[in-house]
C-alpha cells in the first residue's frame, strides 16, 4: 500500500511530463533559411542641358557680338575615385562647327565661357579622352575627393560666333556642340 | 529399520515438493511502453535564395530580379498547435544592407506574399512573431490554423522582395549586401 506521500510525489511527476510535453508543441521553430541580398550602386556622371537648342537670330559679320541664346547645364556626379570632374564642349568635325551648304565656320569661330570666364575658342584637345583634337573645350575643372565624390552644379554655357575678319555667306547655319563630364 | 523410515520421509518430502512446485509464480512487472512521434517544422528556399540587383537607383523603388521560393513543410499535433507561422526578419534592422559605412535599414526592405499575408509591398519593419524575428525588423509572411486536415502539410510560396529608396539619402557607389532570414514558428 503506497504511502501518502509517495502518492504525491507520484502525481507531481506526471504533471511535470505532461507540462513538458505541451511545451515541446507550443513554440514549435523550423531551422532558419536565409536569403541572401546584393544591390550595387555604379558611379554615376550626367550632364543635362535645359535646352537642346541654342539660337542666333542674325549674325553679324566681322564682329564677336554674336551671341546664342545661353544654355544652363547640370552636371551631377556620385563617385568613388578621381580628383576631378570636367565639363567638355567639343564639335564632331572642328572645320565644319557650323555648316551652311559648302559654307563652314569652323570651331575657332566659335567661343564658349562657363560664369565669369572669358570666352575661348572650340580648339583645345581632348580631355580625358573625351573631346576632338582642335575642337574642344574644357568648360570647367572642379576638384573632388572624400566628402564630395558627390555633387552636383549648374552652370550657364554662354556661347558666341566671333567673326571678327570674317564674312559670311547668306542661310542658316546648323551645328552640335557636343557636352560631356569626365572624371580624372 | 532406520533406513526403511528415512526411505518414507523422503518420499514424503518429494511429495509435498512436488505438490508445491505449481503454486510458485514470480512478481509481475509492468513495463509500459511509450513512443513519441517528434513534431517537424522545416523552412526550404526551393530557389532565389541569392538575390542581387546589378544596377541601383536612386530615389526609386528597385526590384529584385526573382522571387523567392519558400517552402514550408510541417507535421504538428493539431490540438496543441494552434497556427503555423512563416516570418522574414532581419537579425540587425537598423543594418539590413550594408556597404562600407553606409546602412540601409529594414524599413528600406519591402516583401509582399501573394499567397501570403501582406499581399502588398510591406516594409520589414514588424516585431517578431512567437518570439521569432527581430522588433522592428521582421514581416509575418502567412499565418494559418492547423487542425486535424492539415496538420501533416506543406506549402510554397513565393516572396517578391523590393528596395525601396524613395526619399532615401542617395547612395555612394558600391556594393551592398544583406541576409533575410526565413523561420516558422507554431503557436
Amino acid at each position: 500500500m503506497p504511502s501518502l506521500s509517495k502518492m504525491v510525489l507520484l502525481g507531481a511527476a506526471l504533471m511535470l511530463v505532461a507540462a513538458s510535453y505541451a511545451q515541446a508543441q507550443v513554440g514549435l521553430t523550423s531551422n532558419v533559411a536565409t536569403v541572401a541580398l546584393t544591390a550595387t550602386k555604379a558611379p554615376t556622371l550626367t550632364v543635362t542641358p535645359n535646352a537642346s537648342t541654342a539660337t542666333l537670330a542674325s549674325i553679324t559679320d566681322n564682329s564677336n557680338a554674336n551671341d546664342f541664346t545661353p544654355v544652363s547645364l547640370t552636371t551631377d556626379w556620385n563617385l568613388t575615385a578621381g580628383s576631378s570632374v570636367r565639363l567638355i564642349g567639343w564639335f564632331a568635325t572642328p572645320a565644319q562647327a557650323l555648316v551652311n551648304g559648302t559654307s563652314f565656320i569652323p570651331s575657332s569661330k566659335v567661343e564658349g565661357r562657363v560664369g565669369a570666364a572669358a570666352y575661348a575658342p572650340f580648339t583645345g584637345a581632348a580631355v580625358g579622352g573625351v573631346g576632338v583634337a582642335g575642337g574642344s573645350l574644357q568648360l570647367f575643372s572642379q576638384a573632388v575627393g572624400s566628402g564630395s565624390f558627390t555633387g552636383t552644379r549648374t552652370d550657364q554655357l554662354d556661347l558666341r560666333l566671333n567673326l571678327v575678319g570674317t564674312t559670311t555667306v547668306a542661310g542658316d547655319y546648323l551645328g552640335t556642340l557636343n557636352v560631356q563630364a569626365v572624371v580624372q | 529399520m532406520r533406513s526403511g523410515r528415512s526411505l518414507l520421509s523422503l518420499v514424503a518430502l518429494s511429495a509435498a515438493l512436488a505438490l508445491r512446485a505449481p503454486e510458485l509464480s514470480a512478481q509481475a512487472h509492468v513495463i509500459s511502453l511509450a513512443a513519441t512521434a517528434p513534431s517537424t517544422l522545416s523552412v526550404t528556399v526551393t530557389s532565389g535564395a541569392v538575390q542581387n540587383i546589378a544596377a541601383v537607383t536612386d530615389n526609386a523603388i528597385n526590384s529584385f530580379p526573382t522571387p523567392v521560393v519558400v517552402q514550408t513543410a510541417w507535421n504538428v499535433n493539431p490540438g496543441q498547435t494552434n497556427t503555423m507561422n512563416l516570418v522574414a526578419y532581419f537579425t540587425t534592422p537598423a543594418q539590413a544592407m550594408v556597404g562600407g559605412a553606409v546602412q540601409i535599414p529594414s524599413s528600406r526592405i519591402q516583401g509582399r506574399m501573394l499567397s501570403g499575408s501582406p499581399t502588398a509591398f510591406t516594409a520589414i519593419s514588424q516585431n517578431g512573431v512567437g518570439g521569432v524575428g527581430t522588433a522592428g525588423g521582421s514581416l509575418l509572411l502567412f499565418s494559418i490554423s492547423i487542425n486535424g486536415t492539415n496538420k501533416d502539410a506543406s506549402r510554397t510560396d513565393n516572396l517578391d522582395l523590393q528596395l525601396n529608396l524613395v526619399g532615401f539619402p542617395t547612395l555612394p557607389p558600391g556594393s551592398y549586401s544583406g541576409v533575410l532570414n526565413l523561420r516558422a514558428v507554431t503557436q
